[in-house]
């Protein structure tokens, strides 16, 4: 059977990455010299204590030895494995799982590395997906297929109370035009193309609140599934998990946190909602 | 000597120039015709400035066809056209100009024919004609020419007679079209402004020209019974606006300088005034269009050192250059017309890649506009007018330039900022031009100011220099504590659905005065979430915000 590996930033939870047998690669954060394995030795809700006001942690990506040694590892249970991780535009981790392929001791292991020019359960869906592909008994290309194909159909939208720790960080991109405003401007962000790209500015969260849902409603009756993610506020979460019901089974909806090294870009308060657009063309 | 053939191109130039002098005379006047006791896009000066673009714009009148003129002085007024009067008025001179196309020299008969077609195009121009207007004014007076031609005269000094006639009665009788006017207490002043610039054009063709120097238009009263609170004293409304001019700076060394009376003296030549020092030394800087004076004045008091003068409309230019690569996605570029450097910041960090300063009192012409969409670097643009008078005038940009125009009608700054919120940067133009322009009906805008005269208006008692709310453009209230005013308009909303209240404070408040208001706002209302911007915006004490 085909394994599929990612990483850490696509907010995969340890039960269902074990359920669906999916192996994540964890990125670090550093809060100064002190390091934490995103997820592992860190979770959310640790991350967001320390994240006091001025304190700007970095990050950085799983050296090409990390991602060698769980394709080695897998290698003696399968031979053919897809690797889809966080977007090159944000990171390198696609460049170190790339890398590690050519450390593979094992001779016949095919490996797939794939750039999902996403993250966060936008990286998070196309993983799941494609490991249920695989338990289908779905072959390396078949599975490497359908996710360049849902690449596309992935939409992610994220509200931010601030633009400070993107802006921080270097992540910026095409919502350089969203930073520095006078007003206090709630930005609403998607991805285009892997890259930061502003989506609509709000006043205020009940605002973005609402974008969140219409943006998810304009495609209902062709979803394949949703993911609601927050970073310090569940309540405004489950909110929208609540309204989301509307258009989707509740039951479906994939819940989860953003992790400590999207922590680091997206600040607090963030609310995420992220689309896996169904196979039905428009 | 009174006219007795018919105009040349030079004759017909000079008839207006002479009928331009005239409007100029009684500018104050017109402006102070104000319905609103606001200081409000002013119609006088905006008619006056359209005339002198559509003058300058001939420049040798001296072997021209009337035809040659006319067309001329169409292309400057549309281009210099400020407010809505002067767009209307740009319009009648666009009729005058299609109708005299094909004439060398024009008699009477012509005149009145082409006041016809001036009627004709000024009431095409308007997308929702408003009778009791200066429309209402050229109509008559196009009636009236043309009743007197087929009478069978072709005198060209008779008929201009009938058409002043008529001028005169028409806007005596604006007040009886218009409710507005019949509770201001005050005849339309735009249709005043075109009746002075035919009165003008007529005591020219009398051979009066010399004599008017000495004598000014007469403005008409209204001939409908008026409200108690008619005009007492009309005055100029904010004449003191300096749109950019020069900025001088210098430093003034005397004996016994007097810092307070030199302030008390340069306050009234120009803006952004500083005077610091002590008795012999001051240094001094300011925005002024006539440094001339200024420099002239201070030699009188003391040695002049380290003197600069920069014109700022250059600096401007520069700014403008700067601008030039703020594009937001999409190949779309904004354009935003925006009082206050605190709004100037606000709309600029909004992504507008040009600020065309003006709003209430100083309207930018047409051309103003056209420059700045003129110079962006996109070909799809989106302007931002802020202001109820400036609309027209953004609309005609549509016939100046090769891009591609939305104008979406914001009528106040915070609508602005609202439409500009709105924007969508995956959405294409025309989704986009219709995102913000149904944006600007989710904020509700407060502006306060303070009554310059007194009056009536929608059965609300004002008096000179109470505190008046204006809520989306109608008045709320007015009294003598701000506070007071500003809640009597806060009752008139439906505050629960509101999130967000921010706060403009205006040139002649502080953040302390800011902070007091918010206050007492949230104070009130404890579930919006209150922000303060310095919006530097001149006449308005505060702008509210509501979201």
């Amino acid at each position: 059977m085909v394994k599929i590996v990612t990483d850490s930033t696509s907010d995969i939870t340890r039960d269902l990455a074990l359920s669906l047998g999916i192996t994540v690669v964890p990125l670090t954060v550093f809060f100064g010299k002190q390091s934490f394995l995103d997820r592992v030795e860190m979770s959310t809700d640790e991350f967001y204590e320390r994240l006091v006001e001025d304190v700007f942690p970095t990050t950085t990506q799983p050296s090409p030895g990390v991602f060698a040694e769980v394709y080695n590892q897998l290698a003696e249970e399968t031979s053919e494995i897809v690797v889809i991780v966080i977007s090159g535009k944000l990171s390198g981790t696609y460049q170190s799982a790339v890398s590690a392929t050519s450390m593979v001791k094992k001779k016949g292991v095919k490996i797939e590395v794939i750039d999902s020019r996403s993250t966060a359960m936008g990286l998070g869906l196309l993983a799941i997906n494609a490991a249920q592909k695989a338990k289908t008994g779905a072959k390396l290309e078949e599975v490497a297929s359908s996710v360049r194909t849902n690449i596309n159909r992935c939409h992610p939208y994220v509200y931010f109370e601030t633009l400070k720790y993107l802006a921080k960080g270097g992540r910026v991109g095409k919502a350089q035009g969203l930073v520095g405003s006078l007003l206090s401007i709630k930005p609403i962000v998607t991805l285009d193309d892997g890259e930061v790209s502003p989506a609509a500015r709000v006043r205020s969260k009940k605002a973005g609140l609402d974008h969140l849902y219409n943006f998810a409603a304009q495609y209902s009756g062709n979803i394949e599934a949703i993911a609601v993610e927050h970073a310090t506020t569940p309540d405004d979460a489950n909110t929208l998990v609540e309204r989301l019901a509307e258009i989707f089974p509740k039951d479906k909806i994939i819940r989860s946190t953003m992790s400590p090294v999207l922590g680091t870009y997206m600040g607090p308060n963030v609310v995420g909602v992220f689309i896996l657009e169904g196979e039905k063309t428009t | 000597m009174q006219f007795t053939r018919t105009l040349s191109g030079k004759d017909f130039h000079e008839m207006f120039l002479v009928a331009t002098e005239w409007l100029e005379k009684s500018v104050a006047d017109v402006n102070a015709l104000n319905v609103f006791p606001v200081p409000d896009g002013d119609t006088g000066t905006n008619m006056l400035l359209t005339m002198h673009s559509a003058l300058d714009e001939v420049k040798d009148p001296s072997a021209a066809t009337v035809a040659e003129v006319a067309k001329t002085m169409s292309r400057g007024a549309l281009m210099g056209a400020r407010g809505n009067s002067g767009v209307i008025l740009s319009q009648i001179i666009a009729g005058l100009s299609r109708s005299l196309e094909e004439v060398e020299t024009c008699d009477g008969r012509c005149i009145a024919k082409a006041f016809e077609q001036a009627s004709i195009t000024a009431y095409k121009g308007i997308s929702n004609p408003v009778e009791g207007t200066i429309l209402t004014v050229i109509k008559d007076v196009a009636k009236a020419a043309k009743a007197k031609s087929l009478n069978g005269t072709s005198d060209i000094v008779s008929i201009m007679e009938e058409a002043v006639t008529a001028a005169s009665e028409s806007v005596a009788n604006t007040p009886a079209l218009l409710k507005v006017l019949r509770e201001a207490g005050v005849v339309d002043a735009g249709g005043q402004g075109l009746c002075i610039i035919l009165d003008g054009a007529l005591r020219y063709l009398k051979g009066e020209a010399d004599a008017m120097q000495f004598r000014k238009p007469q403005i008409i009263p209204s001939k409908v019974p008026l409200t108690p609170h008619s005009i007492t004293t009309p005055e100029s409304i904010c004449d003191d606006e300096v749109p950019f001019g020069y900025c001088t700076n210098l430093l003034l060394k005397g004996q016994s300088l007097d810092v307070e009376k030199i302030t008390t003296k340069l306050k009234k030549r120009g803006e952004s005034l500083v005077v610091v020092g002590d008795d012999k030394t001051i240094r001094i800087h300011v925005h002024t269009l006539d440094p001339g004076w200024v420099i002239g004045y201070l030699t009188t008091l003391g040695t002049l050192d380290n003197v600069h003068i920069q014109n700022m409309d250059e600096q401007h230019e520069d700014f403008i250059e700067m601008q030039k690569e703020k594009a937001p996605a999409g190949g779309i570029s904004m354009v935003a017309v925006v009082a206050g450097d605190g709004f100037a910041e606000v709309f600029s960090s909004l992504g507008v890649s040009f600020i065309v300063p003006g709003g209430q009192t100083m309207n930018p012409s047409t051309k103003d506009i056209f420059q700045a969409v003129e110079k962006c670097a996109a070909e799809n643009i989106i302007i931002l007018p802020n202001n109820k008078n400036i609309i027209l005038a953004a609309e005609q940009v549509k016939k100046l330039t090769e891009k591609n125009i939305h104008v979406v009608p914001s009528k106040t700054m915070p609508q602005g900022i609202a439409a500009l919120l709105a924007f969508d940067y995956d959405a294409d133009f025309d989704t986009n031009h219709k995102l913000m322009s149904e944006a600007i009906n989710s904020v509700a805008t407060i502006e306060i100011t303070q009554a310059v005269r007194s009056t009536q208006v929608n059965g609300l008692d004002i008096q000179k220099k109470q505190y008046i709310s204006i809520l989306d453009g109608q008045i709320i209230s007015a009294d003598d504590s701000l506070q007071n005013s500003l809640n009597q308009a806060f009752e008139q909303i439906d505050i629960s659905a509101a999130e967000v209240v921010t706060v403009y404070y205006g040139e002649s408040e502080d953040g302390a005065g800011a902070e007091s208001v918010s206050a007492s706002i949230t104070g009130k209302y404890p579930h919006l979430q209150a922000e303060i911007i310095k919006g530097g915006q001149r006449h308005y004490n505060y702008i509210l915000s509501l979201e």
